[in-house]
């Protein structure tokens, strides 16, 4: 099947208007040569054929039979109604970028709140349109300090950022011959202010850390982001937006510029994407900013209205010299994102990131009192804690997909200290009852 | 004496060795109305066809080259409040920045006012 | 809309609910020198007010379901639901990205599959879906042509080629790839200027970055000539698929000498622009290339599919995980319905749909390339600013009768240009309606100017002071 209107009366028709005899009479400028042959037969399928297979492709994944430890970047939170509900509306589904201001009047608005939420969890000044992911947005944000300190060429990224983050900053630094320097972690998956001390020095333009970091660990940022003040070092915190519904915001930890990925707040994981990165910073560096920002002002008759602002960095005006090449954004997952966010609200996130914590607490407590497992991330965790089976680790998950349970995700190829440890990620969809049988799990590993 | 380069700067000398610089009449007007200015550093040095500013609009962000070498001494400070001071006034109250020149030479090739005219009217 | 949803807020009001507390979690609370200090500044609101909200705001947005979009360049067909109501199988959106091989064939099978169909449109050998947009998958093709001039100890190839009239992301994305951008010009008659190709053609030169057709919607007689030139010097020749709806197994880009391409997803292939995105730009590539692709690589075996995260030789990742999948998967589906036979067509109407409202557009603005285009097509409404009307205002006139306006000012090179590009979705009778609409519009600058310059009239705002945000920008409540 196909989605095209014209059919033989209409193309006769048009091409009657046109003076040309058959379609193929369009492409005429096109050489010989390179044109394909007309396919034989119709290979496409009628909506219910499509259907079928969809449903028969969706039947051979079967990991929504397994109950879900796994995080490491994506978290499995419950997704409200109300998101997809709203996100499917026609006008915001099939409408394109607001560069129409007057006529689109209603993504621009909702991208305005979005940006005042990013900035409400973050205590930022100011937040863009949304990027692509957490990791594309660290690196723009390490981007943006090279802009601001252009003779500088070393940045310091702390080894607990999520592995996969660095390594797109690093694709995306790849052509600009900037120094990554690592800030070690220690033993129990935190970070060392004499260490970080240690790599400081004037040729340094930004640190990043995350906080949660990979290893699920509330770092205590701010007195190292204090520090860098001092010598003109840039810093930029990466964190779950969620966790600042209970833990510093990113102002208080004296932060730059805050990133992350809003995928724990509303947006379901989607084997990965689309997700939505979201970047926000201090008034002094807004120009620098990549992507798009929708700001206030007024029309003709002096009633509100809000429109894409600041466009001059973008790239369909600065070109190569723009902020970034980003062009399409996450628009609707970060409205995805703004929905989820509100159905909570003040006190909503508060309770949600509080029994997030709780909840992961309560089984990182109860899993310490058991011989055969060890408790490596002992300092303050948000919702995600790192284990060390005694056991190794292939019997381990063995043992737990017997019990339908994916237990967390395999740490050794990013950390070779970590051999037979696991991240376990623990939301508000996990039940004592669902916490009691994982307790029960380990007890029982053969 | 003013004079003018071909991507629309002005220079004139204060001193023999202070130049002030500001785009024409022609840039400013097809720039459209101007948002914010980007103003080099105080101090720092450039050379003759370096970017030295950039004039941003809603819809364009443009490069302004210096016209000499030499190092930056002052700038218009008033244009951070008032950018549009540049579309109002772009060859007296809104200049963009001073320059201590290196080479006295470098202005002598400029255009003077007849030459860029002409410039203007050939394009 | 009077108030934003924070100005709405009431206190104690929300719309949550939450799973019960154990009383054994409420042991735990994290040290109180962690703990936020500052206010949460997040709305209290209801579900009713919350639902209504959005959906008052929907109803001042307007999408491709409500209203003709002729946006040039960026391909506004039907998203159609039979893809939406697929992808929003819990079996598709709860699964996690780093599940186990095992655990998750049908999502492999997908992104496999999808793959090689993209590669048979495009002829090319191999290819990804890891980057999320467009710019993103210009950024990886040109990281991959960088990385294999280094693998041949070729360290002078610093200069990307680019014409005058491309998209502003290329430029962008060669500066972020590390390349210096040169501008090659464009003919009298639309096309890439060959002699002054021929001029700037180096041993620096790293590619050439060409849309075919290009952003005027004309086919380049001289392509081949084009590719001859650039592999003759070593260099490598990057296609731009934001045109692709117009060739669909008409031409492969592969066919013209392409060596690496993207793909916009949310273009070509159907799914939603979402109000700016999420979108997905696959890269495609031919056999000397292959290798540098990003990880993870999907790679299919005798019984079944495995994730690769490791790769020698590949240029390194660019998504955190498999990009954006649900995304990708609309247009797999969208690719089985149509087959190889149904992206022929629409091909054919595309350029049919766009050669008609041309021929009729004729009549009442300047053409600069009269020759048959393709997919889309330029006019010019210069002869309008006698009457001190321009392009910008008779895109806003448009909006009150109804269509969202085309594409104004890009190319930058043409003067008051309008770029328009309806699609091979649009019926005959929409096209004539829309023509009658620009006839009426027309009319109207003729009589009165005035109307047309100070328009949109019936939206809900007026003309919105652009100087005003820009200088004075509010970018939050």
């Amino acid at each position: 099947m196909d989605f095209i209107s014209n059919q033989t009366v209409q193309i006769k028709a048009m091409l009657a208007e046109l003076g040309l005899q058959s379609v193929n009479d369009l492409f005429k400028q096109i050489p010989d040569n390179l044109k394909i042959a007309y396919p034989d037969t119709d290979d496409g399928l009628s909506e219910y054929e499509g259907l079928c297979l969809m449903e028969k492709l969706a039947a051979k994944n079967t990991f929504s039979h397994f109950e879900n430890y796994m995080g490491a970047g994506a978290y499995e939170h419950h997704v409200p109604a109300l998101v997809g509900a709203i996100c499917s509306k026609s006008e915001f589904l099939t409408s394109y970028t607001p560069y129409q201001a007057e006529a689109s009047q209603g993504m621009l608005q909702a991208i305005f709140e979005f940006q005042s939420m990013i900035c409400a969890l973050t205590g930022m000044d100011v937040a863009n349109a949304s990027v692509y992911d957490g990791a594309s947005a660290c690196a723009e944000a390490i981007l943006m300090c090279l802009r601001l300190h252009k003779d500088k060429k070393k940045v310091l990224i702390a080894e607990t950022l999520n592995p996969r983050y660095h390594a797109v900053i690093e694709q995306y630094l790849n052509a600009h011959e900037i120094e990554i320097i690592l800030i070690p972690v220690n033993s129990v998956g935190k970070l060392e202010k004499a260490k970080f001390l240690s790599l400081m020095n004037d040729q340094v333009a930004a640190v990043l850390i995350q906080s949660p970091n990979y290893w699920g660990v509330m770092e205590e940022c701010k007195e190292i982001f204090e520090l860098a003040k001092e010598k003109q070092i840039l810093s930029i915190l990466c964190a779950n937006p969620l966790a600042y519904g209970l833990f510093q915001s990113a102002a208080e930890q004296m932060a730059d510029i805050a990133v992350g990925d809003c995928q724990p707040l509303g947006i379901a994981l989607q084997f990965g994407g689309p997700y939505a990165g979201y970047i926000a910073c201090k008034q002094d560096y807004v120009r620098q900013l990549p992507g798009r920002i929708v700001g206030e002002t007024s029309d003709s008759e002096g009633k509100r209205g809000f429109i894409l602002t600041l466009q001059a960095r973008e790239q369909h005006i600065r070109r190569e010299k723009a902020t970034s090449n980003i062009c399409t954004n996450q628009a609707l997952s970060a409205l995805a994102s703004l929905v989820g966010t509100l159905w909570y609200g003040k006190n909503g996130i508060k309770a949600l990131a509080l029994t997030n914590f709780q909840r992961a607490a309560y089984l990182k407590n109860q899993l310490s009192d058991l011989d055969n497992v060890q408790v490596i991330t002992t300092d303050t965790c948000f919702n995600e804690f790192v284990v060390q089976f005694k056991q190794p680790l292939e019997k381990v998950l063995n043992h737990f997909h017997h019990l339908a349970i994916q237990p967390g995700v395999i740490l050794e190829k990013d950390y070779s200290s970590l051999k037979n440890c696991l991240l376990v990620a623990v939301t508000e969809t996990k039940s004592q009852d669902q916490l009691d049988r994982y307790i029960q799990a380990v007890r029982t590993i053969g | 004496m003013k004079k003018f380069t071909d991507s629309h700067e002005w220079i004139v000398m204060e001193t023999p060795e202070i130049g002030r610089v500001g785009i024409t009449q022609y840039a400013q007007k097809e720039l459209g109305d101007i948002v914010y200015v980007e103003l080099p550093k105080e101090e720092s040095l450039v050379n003759a066809g370096q970017e030295a500013v950039v004039l941003e609009s809603t819809k364009a962000a443009a490069d302004v080259y210096s016209p000499v070498s030499g190092k930056i001494i002052s700038v218009n400070t008033l244009l951070k409040q008032s950018p549009e001071l540049v579309n109002q006034a772009c060859e007296t109250d809104g200049w963009l920045f001073k320059i201590q020149i290196l080479n006295a030479a470098e202005v002598d090739q400029l255009m003077d006012l007849q030459a860029y005219e002409a410039m203007l009217n050939g394009a | 809309m009077d108030k934003t949803i924070f100005e709405k807020s009431q206190e104690g009001q929300h719309a949550f609910s939450l799973p019960k507390n154990s009383g054994a979690f409420g042991n735990f609370f994290p040290p109180s020198y962690l703990l936020r200090q500052t206010a949460l500044n997040l709305p209290e609101i209801s579900e009713i007010d919350l639902t209504r909200h959005y959906s008052q705001l929907a109803q001042i947005n307007r999408g491709i379901d409500t209203n003709f979009y002729p946006l040039g360049s960026c391909t506004m067909k039907l998203n159609p639901r039979i893809n939406e109501y697929c992808a929003q199988f819990p079996a598709f959106t709860r699964i996690h990205p780093l599940a186990p091989d095992e655990t998750i064939q049908g999502n492999l099978q997908i992104i496999h599959e999808l793959i090689d169909m993209l590669c048979q449109v495009s002829g090319m050998a191999d290819g990804t879906l890891l980057p999320n947009a467009g710019a993103q998958g210009e950024f990886i093709g040109l990281q991959m042509i960088g990385a294999y001039h280094r693998s041949q100890g070729d360290y002078e190839r610093s200069e990307m080629l680019i014409p005058d009239n491309a998209h502003g992301t290329n430029p962008a994305s060669a500066a972020m790839a590390g390349f210096k951008c040169i501008s090659i010009r464009t003919n009298a008659e639309g096309d890439l200027d060959i002699d002054h190709l021929r001029s700037l053609v180096s041993s620096r030169t790293a590619g050439l970055m060409l849309t075919n057709p290009n952003t005027l919607g004309l086919f380049s007689s001289v392509i081949q000539e084009i590719a001859q030139i650039i592999h003759e010097q070593g260099g490598f020749l990057y296609y731009d698929g934001a045109n692709l709806n117009s060739i669909l197994n008409i031409v492969k880009p592969g066919k013209m000498g392409f060596d690496v391409m993207h793909i916009n997803l949310h273009k070509t292939f159907s799914t939603p622009h979402g109000g700016g995105g999420p979108g997905s730009g696959p890269v495609l590539c031919n056999e000397c290339l292959k290798f540098f692709l990003p990880i993870p690589k999907v790679v299919k075996n005798s019984t079944s599919y495995t994730v690769q995260w490791q790769d020698k030789k590949s240029i390194g990742q660019i998504a955190t995980f498999h990009g954006n999948f649900s995304v990708y998967l609309r247009a797999f589906l969208y690719m089985k319905l149509h087959g190889h036979y149904g992206l022929r067509k629409i091909a054919e109407v595309a350029v049919l749909n766009a050669n008609y409202l041309k021929h009729h557009l004729a009549k009442l603005f300047k053409v600069p390339y009269p020759q048959l285009c393709m997919h889309e097509f330029v006019v010019q409404a210069d002869k309008y600013l006698q009457q001190g009307v321009r392009a910008l205002d008779i895109a806003k006139r448009l909006l009150d009768y109804g269509v969202y306006a085309p594409t104004i000012y890009f190319p930058l090179i043409i003067k008051e240009c309008m770029l328009f590009e309806p699609t091979e979705s649009e019926s005959k009778a929409t096209l004539d309606e829309f023509i009658q609409i620009m006839t009426k519009i027309v009319n109207e600058i003729e009589l009165n100017p005035e109307l047309v310059k100070s328009a949109p009239h019936n939206q809900v705002v007026k003309r919105l002071d652009e100087v005003k945000a820009a200088k004075f920008p509010i970018l939050k409540h």
